[in-house]
């Protein structure tokens, strides 16, 4: 009978301007002698942790000391909400538009469509609507809004669903 | 018709938990200064409290508030009158889930008139104009602080008008003073700054707290506050640290002075001998 051993090293690291980086390796390999698996296991970790820190130490861009602490506020919209320029999502570089709120809050609000046999078309259009953008494009903010007005749509829905069964 | 918004309050938004450095929280923050004490048995101990009649006033205003605020984000009907049918039933069900025990029928006609009669004075006269679109009503944020090596930042905003203009709702029984009210409220509004610049990536715009005075004629007050500094940002980090060690070190001693005449844990203050407390 085959023994797999299955390793996985992460580290995540602090830095400056409130951020913080982190990577992980994982590897998987199948052991030749059952009788060494302590052996291995560290000869595994050794490996890992090398090429985790090897990697690590790239901390790529760090955000400065005054990084989105703008005082004077000149980079400020101005108007309404109707009047403002919505940030352009990111691209993940296939053509798709990566969302702009958290991946928390994306998985939510999927979690809510499917969940509630919701329209996603419809949440679209609530999103355009509140807010002047699409799902995609909605930041931290605009998105916990949302999650808001969802979860009131579904709580009505569940008390009409009720209501009708009496 | 007004759909009455659900139950907000910061402990069923942001989640209970025993473990009083999950997060940080503006009100956490705020009650670790007030007294250590009292903070121990809200947060630590978390000693259950009766719901004084001020309490149910600023409860009520504040959810008809966010009624009215919903309402005109989802462009639906914020008339007074709408408002008075919300606060009709907004004023019932608190009272019910939070079991008031009023001492008389007549105390809480009362308390209710006084609810209403301020209500019906913001409405009439507030500063926002009821055609305008709020950006963020009543919103659940966070911020992430551990390269500062402090647990995660958690509130909820209660207002945020076009461009970036944060506003908070205070019941008061006095007339704010500015400079107080801007000493006062600067933790609050540090944490709600920080908040909505990780969610938007964009500096708020500025502050405004709108008091609603509860005296004989009901006024409205309102305090506009400049954005935040980056001084003021790391004065809170500093803030923030000392809470966390405070708490790690189960560093919970009184503090007594004028607001132990309206804590809710005196008599269990009176009781503490000094001695380490038991979680």
């Amino acid at each position: 009978m085959a023994i797999k051993l299955i390793g996985n090293y992460a580290k995540r690291l602090g830095l400056p301007g409130y951020s913080s980086h982190q990577f992980s390796v994982s590897v998987e390999t199948e052991l030749t002698d059952a009788g060494d698996i302590q052996g291995e296991a560290s000869r595994i970790y050794d490996l890992l942790q090398d090429a985790v820190d090897g990697e690590i130490q790239q901390t790529g861009f760090v955000p400065g000391e005054t990084y989105g602490l703008s005082e004077n506020g000149s980079n400020h919209r101005n108007g309404g909400v109707s009047s403002e320029t919505p940030k352009p999502a990111h691209s993940n570089g296939n053509g798709k538009t990566r969302w702009s709120c958290s991946d928390k809050q994306k998985e939510f609000i999927g979690k809510l469509i499917a969940e509630n046999d919701l329209d996603p078309d419809s949440v679209e259009e609530i999103a355009l609507d509140r807010f002047g953008v699409g799902l995609r494009q909605l930041n931290k903010l605009q998105a916990s809004g949302l999650i808001s007005e969802l979860l009131d749509l579904c709580g009505k829905q569940q008390r009409s669903q009720k209501g009708g069964k009496r | 018709m007004i759909s009455p918004p659900v139950s907000k309050t910061s402990s069923n938004v942001l989640g209970r938990t025993n473990d009083p450095l999950e997060y940080i929280s503006a009100s956490r923050l705020k009650c670790f200064q007030t007294c250590r004490l009292q903070y121990f048995f809200r947060y630590v101990a978390r000693i259950p409290t009766k719901t004084s009649p001020a309490l149910l006033v600023g409860q009520v205003v504040h959810a008809v508030l966010q009624a009215w605020n919903l309402a005109r984000w989802r462009g639906e009907d914020a008339s007074v009158e709408a408002m008075a049918n919300a606060f009709a039933f907004l004023w019932e069900s608190k009272a019910e889930e939070q079991k008031m025990q009023w001492k008389t029928p007549e105390e809480e006609a009362t308390e209710k008139a006084k609810a209403w009669r301020i209500l019906e004075h913001y409405l009439q006269n507030s500063p926002i104009p009821l055609e305008e679109k709020p950006e963020a009503v009543e919103v659940v944020v966070e911020r992430d602080l551990l390269a500062h090596g402090l647990p995660p930042l958690k509130g909820v905003i209660d207002l945020v008008r076009g461009g970036g203009r944060i506003v908070d709702f205070k019941t008061t029984a006095r007339t704010p003073d500015e400079s107080q009210a801007r000493h006062l409220n600067g933790v609050q509004l540090g944490c709600y700054a920080l908040l909505y610049r990780e969610a938007t990536g964009q500096p708020e715009l500025g502050f405004e707290l709108h008091h609603l005075v509860k005296t004989k004629m009901p006024k409205v007050v309102v305090t506009t506050l400049a954005p935040m500094k980056l001084q003021q940002i790391q004065q809170l980090l500093r803030v923030m640290e000392s809470y966390v060690a405070g708490v790690e070190a189960e560093d919970f001693v009184p503090s007594p002075g004028m607001q132990c005449s309206f804590c809710d844990y005196f008599t269990d203050c009176q009781r503490w001998q000094g001695s380490p407390l038991p979680r």
